[in-house]
């Protein structure tokens, strides 16, 4: 298996002088193809920061994360958009869809910038509804679909530009257990019937269970780097 | 066409913040084209005021007759001038007039006057002369024949048949002359300086009460377009000027008029101005405000692929749509009002200005120019206002801007 994430020596700190807080502390780790992992802690431990370094969203003060090969550390800011739109799935906690689209609008958001022409938009954007399990409910705006339906439409959205890594910060932490549970099931299958690699970062069990990859962070380090043997089928 | 749709429907997600932006742009708006609207009509009173009272829309005169309005300097022989206006398609009327001060008296008062003598017909013609008769009759040719101001009627404590005597002295050899006239006519211009200033008499008894034979010292004239009085190319400009004629339209013959016309564009300006720049910092607010309540969205449409350039679009997108939902509020009130206006005037009282008397409620017209191009500004000031925030949003760093809203 070849490596889509690539992290050398990475470091990121806020602030400065005695208020220097070190949210990454030189973390090296690589991530393959087709991985289910979770980067796990406790609040503080820096899950989002290490996410948003990874996705771009961020900018490191040393090290450097090479993303399906390209380092992202030299990408102009527009090439990282088109970086990101093209290669690099996001689904955030919350908010993840902007309000005044519909649903089938807001997964097709993505396809618009990518220059797909309108039938194969119409087409891909029925298929994602049925992957995610919400025929039928495309022509809803965010505010007419519950929590769990939302997060399904942000993983529509994201698997719409069929990315090769799938970012997903907290995804199930506004939702039930049971929908998050649901939600979960959802990403596994795509995981490997579609081989999206997905990296969440969580401190939710549900996620701990399922994924077969946990990578712990404390203090910015990588306090235990393994594999998870005992991850649910 | 997503970003379009995104963009519109982004406008009403605050109905509220909406209609008060959309309300102060439209005001401004609506103000400027009224503004514009009155002062144009204002102006266009001024210069028909002007125009068709008295002075005409151009004259021609000898050589240095209006500096001192020097009686000595008039034309000894207008044939040729006057068969040239009477050939020259574009002139619609033209009067000739001999003009002298000269003292006039009654039993009781005497007073100086500018006496006028007038071709009666012509002059009916030209000026506002006979229009502005309030009593006895207008001039029919006889020799004893006068007409004068109210006010210098009131002075002179006279009505229609009293005996007027007037005396000025020869214009070549100085001499006193007197004549004996009756009041045939009072009139009323309306600006006090025309009706305690003027007296009129016809021209041919002033021919030969000032021994001038034909002579004439001005012709003032009336053209088929009056928009064209002030136009260099008139080809009467350019063939009777000599060394001992002048020419001139009324915004040449009235200097000061000219300046006050282009003051009031130059007010109606800055007015806009300062107007437009009101508005724009309400629209940069309210865009503001609104990018501040979608600081997370738009952070996380950057997250997904969106170029900054994209999110500035979409902020001019909505900046433009503010903008033309503003100009349609703005151009559907000022027809309404415009038309009422129209019909109605704009109630100013009695006023006279510049020597003037504008009516009590003044008639506003809306020109296409205004209904176009003052929107069309509108919408270009919005866009530039628009500027700041589409570049401010376009900056967002999705990671911060993730962190704060959570």
């Amino acid at each position: 298996m070849s490596k889509v994430i690539e992290i050398e020596k990475l470091t990121r700190k806020y602030g400065s002088g005695v208020g220097e807080v070190v949210a990454i502390n030189e973390i090296s780790l690589n991530i393959e193809y087709g991985e289910f992992t979770a980067i796990i802690g406790p609040s503080g431990s820096g899950k989002s920061t290490l996410l948003n370094l990874i996705g771009g969203l961020d900018k490191s003060d040393s090290g450097c994360v090479l993303l399906a090969g390209k380092d992202i550390a030299k990408m102009s800011g527009s090439q990282m958009s088109d970086f990101r739109r093209d290669r690099i799935g996001f689904i955030f906690q919350a908010y993840n869809l902007i309000p005044v689209l519909s649903a089938t609008e807001n997964i097709e958001y993505i396809m618009l910038l990518q220059g797909i022409p309108s039938v194969k938009r119409k087409e891909r954007v029925q298929e994602m509804l049925f992957l995610v399990g919400l025929e039928g409910l495309g022509h809803r705006r965010p505010s007419e679909l519950s929590g769990g339906q939302q997060q399904r439409v942000a993983v529509a959205r994201a698997m719409a530009s069929k990315p090769e890594i799938i970012l997903a910060d907290e995804p199930t932490a506004n939702l039930d257990s049971k929908t998050g549970m649901a939600l979960l099931d959802m990403m596994r299958q795509l995981n490997e019937d579609q081989g999206v690699t997905f990296v969440f970062s969580t401190h939710d069990e549900m996620i701990m269970k399922r994924a077969r990859r946990l990578i712990h962070l404390r203090d910015g380090l990588v306090a235990l780097d393994e594999r998870n043997s005992n991850a649910t089928p | 066409m997503l970003m379009i749709r995104q963009a519109w429907r982004n406008i009403f997600r605050n109905i509220r913040r909406t209609v008060l932006t959309c309300t102060l742009i439209a005001s401004s708006l609506v103000v400027i084209i009224l503004v514009d609207s009155l002062i144009n009509s204002m102006s266009g009173l001024m210069v028909k005021g002007i125009t068709e009272t008295i002075e005409g829309e151009a004259q021609v005169y000898h050589s240095g007759f209006r500096d001192q309005y020097d009686p000595e300097l008039y034309i000894k022989n207008p044939k040729s001038i006057i068969s040239y206006l009477e050939s020259d398609k574009e002139v619609k009327a033209f009067a000739p007039r001999i003009i002298v001060p000269a003292m006039i008296g009654s039993s009781y008062n005497s007073v100086g006057v500018m006496l006028y003598g007038i071709d009666a017909e012509k002059e009916s013609n030209t000026s506002r002369l006979k229009s502005a008769l309030i009593e006895g009759n207008y001039l029919s040719g006889s020799d004893r024949e006068l007409i004068l101001g109210m006010v210098i009627a009131e002075k002179l404590e006279v009505t229609i048949g009293d005996r007027i005597v007037i005396t000025s002295s020869e214009i070549n050899t100085n001499q006193m002359v007197q004549e004996l006239f009756r009041v045939s006519g009072i009139v009323r211009f309306g600006p006090k300086e025309l009706d305690e200033g003027f007296a009129f008499i016809n021209l041919s008894i002033a021919q030969r009460m000032f021994n001038i034979g034909e002579g004439i010292h001005q012709i003032a004239i009336r053209f088929n377009n009056p928009e064209l009085a002030n136009s260099p190319d008139l080809a009467l400009y350019k063939t009777l000027p000599s060394d001992t004629l002048e020419a001139k339209g009324w915004l040449a013959l009235q200097p000061g008029l000219g300046a006050m016309l282009e003051m009031t564009g130059f007010s109606t300006l800055i007015m806009g101005a300062v107007l437009f720049i009101l508005a724009s910092l309400g629209v940069v607010n309210s865009m503001f405000m609104s990018i501040y309540e979608r600081t997370y969205e738009l952070a996380v449409s950057k997250a997904i692929g969106t170029r900054p350039s994209g999110i500035a679009i979409l902020v001019l997108l909505e900046g433009l749509f503010l903008a033309l939902l503003s100009c349609i509020f703005g151009i559907i009130i000022t027809l309404i009002l415009g038309n009422y206006l129209q019909d109605n005037g704009l109630p100013l009282g009695v006023m006279e200005f510049s020597g003037v008397a504008f009516p009590d409620s003044l008639p506003i017209k809306l020109t296409s120019y205004q209904l176009v191009n003052f929107p069309f500004y509108v919408v270009i000031l919005t866009l530039v206002a628009a500027i700041y925030p589409a570049i401010f949003a376009a900056r967002i760093v999705p990671a911060q801007a993730v962190q704060k809203a959570l």
